[in-house]
Parts: structure tokens; sequence; C-alpha cells
């Protein structure tokens, strides 16, 4: 999904001839015996360098937005800082800006100062031709002179061509400590008209989302009008001290999104609601001009149902039509003229992806729509943010945080949500990036904003079963089978999708490899129903060595051998964040070890259960024979999202289960089992 | 941000995602006429290839017409196969360019596997700079198109034509990556009255067509092998094993005899004034070595001047990516790329009287062949020459030049290598010392094992219930110290922190780590010693009245192999000795019913030798693992794989301990 905007000035500005440049050159700020003498940041040690000041200023009348920083650098990491890369360009189809006025100078603990000098490079990042070319600039420049302690201090100013405007951004929050941030905003009180999709706003408003700490908040502020204008300037401002890095830990949930910041815009609606459900509303029908469906659609539903089908049959020929199409997000987009060579016109709706046999995951999940609708379903298509990079917010208003489309059919009489673009996701089912996730979806009259379900932790179960025959050595030839359920077959069937069987046996391989003690020689023999989508993914192996410690008369063998190598999933005390893991799941293991006549079990691991609340569950139990010993262990995730005050039981939990997994099967043999002794160098 | 520029929103320093965002508005023109030199091409029967073979380049022809002003038209042909859906990246055409190589045409071409066939037009090509990450500015781009067709058993297809500003009279043939090539050529026109030479790397001569006019001469490879090292642990660098062939060419009376000396006398030509100290330059190196009289104090304090106050950043435009900036530049803005950090470092020793000169090196061991002489090299040192007579045992990098000469190698860019030594990634390959007509190519030193060590010491209680206390001590020194440094210097508390965890999570799954220390981070000379108490829960587990005990309490060795068959050489990147001695005081009331054996293995380019012994009521476990040498033959990876299970077995092997 990629709804873009374009605002400029309607009128002509023929008043706006000259800008003025911003006097900034002796505008520098003395340090204090203090910032000059710093050598640390209370309560963020060994930090790589401070924000001392950070200062956005955004003229609209000038369309100029001016940057000044200052920064002091604390450790040698902090040195990179010197290096800036400022990037600006332009479009063949109007608009862009530069880069101007960059000055800078460097200061020494000691209070030496060193101006830079240097010419900014010019850099190319990207250009393209056409119609919808584009340039893609970079000033890089260096500042002299910088060591550990050294304060970096600098400002540039960005231009924007005539006729454009801006709606800043101010990122508050970044990977350094700011103890000082000013940042303002002078919109323009033109009339703006906003361009989206070919269609044309005028806006009357100026909206934000303000994602600021406690005590933080944008004023806003009027200067007294000037000759003929009705109203005076009027200015944002937002003064902000002493905010922390953006927080950053293992498990975290995706809030890239939501670092401290504010994002304007330029709106012509007034509120959120009035926002969502106008944009919302062209959206939908927007959606519903491509889905149809067409006459193309209509005969393929002919072909592919019966009558006497009930709507859950129906739906699920469409689905296993759409899934068996080519998703070009998993190969490769083709261009126009690959079409046209094949005789395809332009793509203007869902009968144009059936004739092509291939789309994006959103076409194909409005195909689907589309079938459904043309075999009289109540169906719709549903936008949503995908769950692995952010989170939807409402108020928020920009359609671009939307990333994926599913699909909603009312299946006899009740809404069920389905997955056609994420191929060979099963019916009736949502890849798991897709769970739980806000957007807009279409209704019988324009659209509502809506959260998809999840799926509960058994849809997604990986069972590995080892059947395991010991020599009198201590090592072990026999079988391996993994089967894949639920989203975990799907995760690996998209590799499929990416690759190819040859890449997929290889990743599988490399996969028990991981898991399995070093040295063990691992085969895939077989590999069950990878296209099957509504099957689980089995794959077979053989595999042979040695997986134990000998010591003189006893091996210790890992009790699970499928969690040999694992490491601890939370080894830090600390926790800020709230922890995240993808979705919920089920992961079962058995493990039988045939021994022979001269090996026997001297000890095995005692059963086990651990839960935490009634989110997880660990259950190992083991099943001691004079000729085998056999582990099972059952772990159950049936949550996905933690907060932070569960942290310390919820890593207690997996601490616990971690020990348990440590421990081993013992084994004594008659003779000793000393394997470094069959080890000599072969030359 | 403006709306409609969404790709300056764009964070990336992946040339490919760029390329990928890249908007088709005009569409290439199908059923123009592909090349006949295309077809042809495409409609060879292929051999057998091995099953992950992603794509095939059907056909590479390079002319390289020489003018007599010693400007060249490189003119390039080149037709690839996919084979595999993972083949298609390699259907992107990259044509790399400068001011000094423009590129004077270019035409691209595609088959699709229906057989459908595609022309690009220029305006559906792009330009894309390099990603500088954050500490580089050079300045060239790179022409790219992304053909349409690009699936399995389609062929994309294109040539150009390119005037070169060579900066030396050298080309460099590269006829061998990571594809297999069936049909390669490269032809070489030369005005009348020049002449050439040849030198292969990593292949043997073939030999030229010998034409009449003694203009024009062409070099034919067929079924050239790929390279594919993507899945090979211990891997060698692909360029260090790929064939080349550099052509020296010039007016018959000037093309040199020795090709090392020719390169040395051109980049003295290129660097030589580059080195002159300005007087700053020389107040700063007299405070630096003030009260100091011996030769290695002198050069360390100077080193470490230009090691540490000067940071990495590269401006590399034309022939600046071989030419270092002034040295006064250098020293005033505190900043350069490797040449430049080498060109300081020799002109500030200069001043005190110390001779250095500048040593051109490739940081992937093996590219640099001592009987192929080139410019083929990615990294420059500095070579300090020793006085006549002086010795020192802090001076481990030295080689001696046919001259007779010593020198020490040291790398002022790495920023974490003690003065003395020079990284792993140089030791052993080799370098070219341009030192004017002296100019040649020397071996730099493989440095023992005991100048590259860990060595871990820890002194810990076993409680009845199998908890573990203690203290431990790690001490690093050398190359395996340079990352722990960086962290302990350059690190915040945070990250400090987290890789503490992450390193003990290796061997505890439930454990607290207190009273963290850190000695001589950045005293790059001195052992990294950090120490920490550790409380480690169920450390050891009860079995009814046994308890098992793993004496090796931290650090895993064994280096990691598969079971493939090994058809290229090992490169074991370092020489290294690790250590370890944990004494582990044993609870009341328990007595040790066994311990593990004892286990001893050389196989000549490593050793591997661990006992656990009792003495009193500790259980005392030690051992040394050595790796003499990095650089084996594929025949000794059997022994690798006996020397990574050896150790693997040992590290988990267990003490059992009776409750009496």
């Amino acid at each position: 999904m990629n709804i873009r905007s374009h605002l400029f000035y309607a009128a002509i500005l023929t008043g706006l001839v000259s800008i003025t440049p911003l006097l900034f050159a002796d505008q520098w700020t003395t340090p204090t015996k203090e910032e000059l003498s710093m050598t640390s940041q209370d309560g963020y040690p060994g930090i790589a360098a401070v924000y001392l000041d950070r200062d956005e200023i955004t003229e609209d009348k000038l369309h100029v937005w001016s940057v000044y920083v200052r920064l002091k650098v604390l450790t040698e990491k902090g040195k990179d800082y010197a290096n800036v890369e400022l990037d600006y360009g332009s479009s063949s189809n109007g608009g862009g800006y530069t880069v101007n006025d960059i000055s800078g100078r460097t200061i020494h603990p000691d209070g030496t100062i060193i101006p830079f000098t240097g010419k900014p490079y010019e850099k190319l990042i990207e250009r393209t031709h056409g119609a919808e070319g584009y340039k893609h600039m970079a000033k890089v420049f260096t500042m002299p002179d910088v060591e550990v302690g050294s304060i970096i201090e600098y400002r540039y100013t960005l231009r924007y061509d005539d006729y454009w405007y801006i709606s800043p951004t101010w990122y508050i929050q970044s990977d350094l400590y700011l103890r000082k941030g000013r940042y303002v905003w002078k919109p323009t009180n033109k009339q703006l008209i906003s361009k989206s999709a070919g269609r044309e706003h005028l806006t009357n408003s100026i909206g934000w989302l303000p994602i600021l700490p406690p005590g933080a908040e944008v004023k806003q502020s009027r200067l007294p009008p000037v000759q003929s204008e009705v109203e005076g300037q009027l200015i944002l401002e937002l003064n902000v001290h002493d905010i922390p890095p953006a927080p950053q830990e293992e498990y975290m949930p995706p809030i890239g999104s939501f670092t401290y910041r504010v994002r304007f815009y330029y709106s012509p609606y007034r509120t959120t609601e009035e926002f969502w459900k106008a944009e919302g509303k062209y959206w939908a029908k927007d959606r519903d001009k491509f889905i149809g469906p067409g006459p193309k659609v209509a005969a393929a539903v002919r072909e592919l149902s019966t009558p006497a089908d009930s709507q859950d049959q129906k739906l699920q020929k469409f689905y296993a039509a759409v899934m068996a199409l080519e998703n070009t997000d998993y190969s490769r987009e083709h261009d126009r003229t690959e079409d046209r060579a094949a005789g395809l016109r332009e793509v203007h709706n869902t009968d144009d992806i059936l004739e092509r046999k291939r789309g994006t995951s959103d076409q194909l999940t409005e195909l689907f729509v589309a079938m459904a609708r043309a075999a009289g379903m109540k169906a719709y298509l549903f936008a949503l943010t995908r769950r692995d990079r952010s989170i939807f917010t409402n108020y928020y208003l920009n359609l671009s945080q939307l990333d994926d489309d599913i699909a909603v059919v009312n299946v006899g009489g009740k809404e069920r949500f389905f997955d056609p673009g994420s191929r060979y996701c099963p019916y009736g089912h949502l890849d798991w990036i897709h769970t739980y996730a806000g957007g807009i979806r279409q209704t019988e009259d324009g659209s509502v904003i809506a959260t998809t379900p999840g799926e509960g932790y058994s849809f997604s179960r990986t069972q590995r079963i080892a059947d395991l025959k010991m020599d009198d050595h201590g090592e072990v030839n026999g079988t391996v089978k993994i089967t894949y359920m639920g989203e975990d077959a799907l995760s690996w069937r998209h590799r499929l999708l990416r690759g190819d069987n040859q890449s997929l046996q290889k990743e599988l391989r490399t996969n028990l490899e991981h898991l399995f003690p070093g040295g063990m020689n691992v085969q895939v023999t077989s590999i069950s129903q990878p296209e099957d989508y509504e099957k689980p993914l089995t794959v077979e192996y053989s595999v042979k060595g040695a997986i134990g410690a000998p010591t003189g008369k006893r091996l210790f063998v890992p009790a699970d051998i499928f969690v040999s190598n694992s490491k601890a999933v939370f080894p830090h005390e600390k926790r800020q964040l709230a922890v995240y893991f993808p979705y919920p799941h089920m992961l079962q293991d058995a493990v039988r070890i045939h021994l022979p006549s001269s090996i026997k079990a001297e000890s095995v691991p005692a059963a086990d259960k651990q839960m935490f609340e009634t989110s997880a569950l660990y259950v190992l139990t083991s099943e001691q024979k004079p000729d085998s010993v056999t582990i099972r262990r059952d772990l159950s995730l049936g949550d996905f999202l933690f907060p932070p005050k569960d942290y310390p039981n919820l890593r207690s939990f997996y601490t616990k289960l971690e020990t348990k997994d440590q421990e081993n099967i013992v084994l004594t043999n008659a003779q000793p089992i000393d394997r470094a002794k069959s080890i000599s160098p072969s030359n | 941000m403006i709306w409609n520029l969404n790709f300056l929103l764009r964070k990336s320093n992946s040339r490919f995602v760029l390329f990928c965002c890249l908007l088709s508005p005009l569409s290439a023109r199908a059923k123009e006429s592909v090349p006949e030199w295309v077809k042809a091409a495409a409609t060879q029967v292929l051999p057998a290839y091995p099953p992950d073979t992603k794509a095939v380049v059907l056909l590479d022809d390079t002319t390289y017409t020489v003018n007599l002003d010693g400007t060249a038209i490189e003119h390039s042909r080149t037709v690839i196969k996919i084979l595999r859906p993972q083949g298609r990246d390699q259907g992107l055409v990259f044509v790399p360019f400068d001011k000094d190589r423009k590129i004077l045409s270019m035409h691209v071409w595609s088959i699709g596997p229906s057989g459908q066939e595609y022309a690009l037009n220029d305006k559906e090509m792009v330009e894309l700079g390099y990603p500088g990450q954050g500490n580089l500015y050079e300045d060239e781009r790179i022409r790219a198109a992304r053909p349409p067709g690009r699936d399995p058993g389609g062929v994309v297809a294109y040539e150009y034509e390119q005037r070169m500003l060579p900066y030396i009279a050298e080309k460099t043939w590269f006829f061998q990556d990571s594809s297999p090539r069936l049909h390669q050529s490269f032809t070489l026109e030369l005005p009348a009255g020049f002449s050439y030479t040849t030198v292969w790397t990593h292949h043997s001569k073939i030999q030229e067509s010998d034409p009449e006019d003694r203009r024009r001469w062409r070099w034919e490879i067929n079924n050239t092998p790929a390279i594919d090292l993507e899945q090979v642990l211990h891997r060698p660098s692909a360029l260090s094993l790929a064939g080349r062939m550099t052509v020296r060419f010039g007016p018959s009376s000037a093309v040199p005899k020795d090709g090392w000396q020719g390169i040395g006398e051109w980049y003295e030509g290129l660097s030589h004034d580059r080195l002159t100290a300005i007087p700053e330059m020389v107040t700063k190196a007299r405070e630096l070595t003030a009260g100091k009289t011996d030769f290695y104090d002198k050069t360390e304090a100077i080193a470490e001047f230009v090691q540490k106050d000067v940071r990495y950043f590269a401006i590399e435009m034309g022939i600046g990516g071989y030419q270092p900036h002034f040295a006064a530049d250098i020293y005033r803005n505190r900043y350069g790329d490797c040449k430049d950090k080498a060109t300081l470092l020799s002109s500030m020793l200069s001043t005190v009287g110390v001779h250095a000169a500048l040593l051109m090196v490739d940081s992937r061991r093996g590219v640099i062949d001592p009987d192929s002489p080139s410019i083929v090299g990615n990294h420059m040192v500095t070579a300090i020459e020793i006085p006549q007579g002086y010795d020192s045992p802090k001076l481990r990098s030295v080689f001696t030049a046919k001259t007779g000469r010593r020198y020490l190698v040291f790398d002022p860019t790495w920023e974490k290598t003690p003065f003395g030594q020079v990284e792993h990634e140089l030791q052993g390959g080799y370098g070219v010392l341009m030192e004017g007509p002296d100019s040649q190519v020397i071996q730099i030193p493989l440095l023992p094992p005991t100048f590259n060590t860990i060595y871990r010491v820890g002194h810990l209680q076993l409680a009845a219930n199998g908890s573990l206390k203690g203290r431990v001590t790690e001490d690093r020194f050398g190359d395996v110290s340079d990352r722990r440094r960086a962290l302990y210097t350059h690190g915040s508390a945070q990250e400090q922190n987290e890789n503490l965890d992450h390193v003990l999570e290796q061997d505890f799954s439930t454990f607290k780590v207190s009273d963290v220390k850190v000695e001589n981070a950045e005293a790059l000379n001195k052992k990294l010693t950090l120490s920490y108490n550790i409380d480690v829960d169920s450390y050891a587990r009860a079995m009814g009245p046994l308890l098992a005990v793993r004496p090796r309490v931290l650090g895993e060795d064994a280096p990691e192999v598969d079971q493939k068959d090994r058809k290229v050489p090992i490169d074991l990147r370092q020489t290294i000795q690790v250590n370890d001695e944990y004494d582990i005081e044993l609870p009341d009331g328990f007595a040790v019913d066994e311990t593990p054996n004892a286990v001893a293995l050389d196989v000549g380019f490593a050793s591997y030798t661990s006992s656990t012994s009792v003495k009193g009521k500790t259980l005392h476990y030690s051992r040394t693992y050595t790796v003499r040498q990095i650089v084996l033959t594929p025949q000794k990876y059997g022994d690798l794989r006996k020397l990574s299970s050896l150790i693997a077995t040992d590290e988990q092997s267990r003490a059992v301990l009776k409750k009496q």
C-alpha cells in the first residue's frame, strides 16, 4: 500500500521572490565549564555522545528548515558522530530540496576552537530517469580534529523548492541522550492543495501526533498580524530536555515508530474521526473499483464451484485457486514490458490479476475477495499494520502506516478472516504478522477501524521425534522426524517460495545441525507435502554421530537432544520493555535411545512441570526400560506479549526449564567409554 | 518531509535495496532485436553443474584497446543464464565508473524463460553511488539495470564501452568468481611500438593467439569452474583462489623487468610529496618522544598517536583511491583513510630520524601473490625500518628485505593492535614494500601463538545443592583482545553488561554476575584483564547419590566443522593459545567417584591437552589449546574434525561426586 500526498501552494507566489539568508554564522554557543569538562552522562555510563542542544526550525514562508546540533563526544565511538551525511534531491515531476549553509566547529575540552573550513562533498545516492525520475544526493562532511571530549557544533539548512511545503516530523528520541531540544514550526497561512492518488483537497488545518515524555507539549502561539494579514503567524514550538536514548532490548515490541516524536501534517480534516471516516470511505471505494468482480472473475467462479457447494466449500475452492497463482512478493515483480510482451494490458482490476496468473500479496487478496463476492458472499478487504514492523494507531492520520491486506468473508452468517496473500497460509488462518493487528476494513457502507483475531497456541506446533540406536562406543544412529504445523510450517514454506527444493533441503539440514551436538552427520531423507498448505510439513532425517560426554565408566547424554545447544532466552536480570514473542506456539519433543546390552541407564532426569501463570507450560517426562530410555518434553506458550512487571517471573520460568533441559541421562558401560583414545592424527 | 520524495526517507546502506526501489516508469522494448552474439551464447548446451549453481556466465568477452597516450578503451560483452531462483540477483547489471572511467555506451538485453526478448533503453538504467557507511566518501558510481525476464531459464546480456584513464599501465583480467563461466576471452590491442608482459595468478598460463600484425592478442578460457564458498567453514578469501591475469604494457623500451619494482616506483611518484612534514608535526613528534631515547619507545609513542588520535574517514576521488592526502592536512584534520594514516605515521617518524615506508597489503590473505606483480591490494600499512643492530623482544612483526634492512610492520588503522604486532588478517600474507628502486614483495610474518592469548582462571566453590560460586579472571592479549578492548573503551555500560551475560549464557543457564573489573583496556601492550564473581544455580546436577559436575567451567574452543568433502584450503584466521585453569572446591560429604580422562592430541597445526585431577577437596581442571598454523591444505580437514570432536567432548565431560 502506497498512498502519497502532494502539497503545494495553490496561488502563484509572486511575493516570495527572495529568501532571506539565515544569519547563523556567528551564533555559536559558548560552552559552559561543565560541558567542556564532562566525561560522562549521569545514569548512562559509557554512552558514546550526548546532544547538548538540538534546534530545528521550519519556516514555511522561507521554504527553509534549519538545523543546529551541538554534541559532546564522550567515547571513541562518539567520534563517529563527527561524520555527517545530509540527504537532498529532486524529482522530475517537481519538488525537491537542497542542503545549504553548512558551517561548524570543533571545541576541545581546553576550549580550543577549530572551525570547519572544509567543503562538503557531493555524493550521488541514486539517479533515475524518465517522467518519474529523481536524483537523490547527499552532502558529506566530517568535522575537524575531533577527539574524545570534543564538542561538535554544526548547522545547516534544508531549502525546499517553491510551491512545495513540508509538514515536519520532529524526531526527539535517538540513540543518544538529548540534554536540550527546541523545535519550531512556522506553518504557512496560505491555502494549500493536497494531492493524493489523483484527488485534490484544500487543506484547512494542521494536525499532529505527539509522542512525548510527561510534561512535554507542543505549544501554539500567534504573532500579531502584519499588514494585510487576517491572522498573525502561527508558531508551534516544543522544548524538551533530558531525553534518554531510545531503549533497545531483545524480544522488544515493534515500537521503532513510537520513540518520542511529533508528526505534523497539513490536513483537510479537523478531527481524527473525520479523517478515518472520509479517507477510509475513499479507500474502500477505490479498492472496490479494483476488486470488482469483473466478468473473468465471475466466469472463473462459475467454473470452480457448483451450485451444490456450500459457501465454505466454494470459498475453499477459490482459496485453493488463488494459492496456486504466483505470488510475486516471493518471486519477482514483473514490469510492464513483460506484460505487454505476453499480450497483457496494464493491471486495472482483479480480472487482470486472474489473467496474469500472478500478482502481489495484496492483489491476490483482492482477487480472493472478488471471487467471494462473485459467488454472492459478503467479502471485504482489511488493510493492516504488520505486527512485526509496527503498531497501528488511529491517531496518526496517515494511511501509509498500513502495510498488507487480508480478506474478511461472511461465511454462513459468520465473519471469517483469510490470508490468501500469504501464500501457503492454511485456509481460515492468518500469518502471525497479520494477527492481533490494527487497521481499517471495508464494511457495507464504508470502512471502520478494526483489529484482526489471533491464533491459539495449538495452531503453531512443532513435533520433533528422534529414534536413535546407540552402539557400544556411545555413538548413535537413527532417524529424526520433524513435523511443522501452522505458522511453523508456513515460515518454512515461505523459504521454499524464496528459493527452491535444493535450498530448502539445505536450510532444513543446517537447522537440525545447529540443534544437535556438534559433529553429528545429518542428512535430509524426505520432505513431505512442502506445498500442501493444509497439511503439516514433515521432514525426515537420518542422523549419526556421538551425542554424549564420556567419563571413564559413564556416558552423559543430553536428555532432550533437540535442546542440547540452546542458550538462555533471558540472560539479563533487568528489563525496561515488555517481552514480545512473535506468536503463541507449542513445541513437543520425544527422544528414544535404544541401548546396547553393554550399556545401562544409571540415571535419567526426573519428571518436571513448570508453569507461568496460565500463559506457559513446560512438562518433561522420562521412561526408562532395560534397553531404552525415552524423554518427552512439551513447551507451550499461550501468549506473545508480557508486560515488564511480569519479566522476573517469566525469566524465572525460563531459567527453571533451561536448567532442567541441561540435565543428562547417565549411562554406564561394562567397558570404559574412552572416545578420545580412538582419535589420532591422520598423518 | 515533502511527501512526493519518499525515496529521500529511505535509510539504507545497501546498494541492492536502493536498486530494488527503482521505479520502472518506462518500459523496456520487447521484441527488439537481441544481438546474434547473445542468441548464440544463449542457445549453448550447458555442461552438468552442481545442483546448487545459481547462474552461469555463458560469455564474457573483454577487449582492451590501449592508445598511444596511455588511455584505453574497454569493450565488454557478458551473457548470464539464471539457473535457480536465487540466481535472479545475478541478472542485475552493475557497471562501475567514475570520472576517470567514463562509460561511452551501454546496452542491456534479456531473454525470458519463454524465449521473449527484451532490450532496455537508457532511461531504464539508474546511477547509484557507493554507500559510505558513515566513514567513507568516494566518487565511484555504478550504472545499473534491472532487466525483465530474470527468472530460472532466463538470460541477461550487456555490452558496454568505457574510456579508461589508467593510473598505471596495467590491466587485470579477473576470470573466475562464484558462478561457473563457459566461454571467456580477453583481447589486448596495443599501438605500434608497444609491448606487454603478463602474470597469471592462481591459474596456469594460457597461450595467447599470435596475430600477424603484432597489435592484437587474445586469450581464451573455457569451462572455468565456480569458486562458491558461501557454505564453506574456515574459508579463505575467494579472490585468494580465483584465477586472474595481469597484463602490463608500454613502449617496448620502457616495460620494467621487475614488476614489483615498477609498482614501487610508480607509487613513490604518487606519494613522495605527500610525506612532507610541517613544523607543527615536528613539534608534536618531539613532544611525543620527549625523554625517550630507545627506538621502540620513540616509534611506539608516535605510532600510538596516529593509531588512536587520527580517526578513520576516507575521501577517495579518482586517483585518491591510491594516492594519500598530504600529511599536513591529515595531521591538521586528524582524520584520514589507511594510506593517509600510514603516510602521516611515516612523515612524523621521519621528523625524529626514523625511516618508514608504505606497505601495500591485502586483508584477504593470499590475494597478493609474490609471483604475480600487480596493484591488486586493498589496504596500506607502515613498514618502519629498524636501526641496524637494534633488537627488542617487543618487535614482533619484523621482516628483512632483500636489501638486508629490517622493518617492523605496523597498521595504524587497526585501532586495537599493540605496537610491535600486526593484525592476524595480514599475517602470513604478502605486501608490496614501497621503497622506490628497492621496492619488492615481502611476506608478513606469522606470529607465534604466544602473542595472541586467552588465559582464564577460576577459583570456585561448589555447594551440595549444586550451585557454584567464585571468581573468574580472564586475561587476553593480542588480536583476541581487540573486540573486548573496543567494548570496554567504546561501549556503554549496558552493552558491556549484555555482552558479559551473553558470554556466560553459553555455559550457564542461571547465573548472577557481580564485582566486574576491567584493567588495561586502553593499554594495548598489556593484558586486558576482565574479572568478576559468578553465582551459578544448579551447576552440578544431582542424580540420586551422585553429583555430576563439569570441570571445564567456561569457554568453548572447539573449531566449527562439518561433514562435507573439503576441496578448498582451510584458513583458521589466527594463531592462538588458550589456557584454562579452574579450581573447584568440593562440598563436604562428597567424594570424587570418577573424573574425565586426560586427553592430548597434536595434529601439527594445532594441539590440545586437558586433564582433571583431585587435590584434597579441590577438583582441578587444566587445558591448553594451541593453533600454530593458519593456512592448511584441504587434506587436513579430517584432522580438524578430530580435533574439534575431541575438544567438544572434553568440554562436556563430567566429574562424578558420590555422597559419602
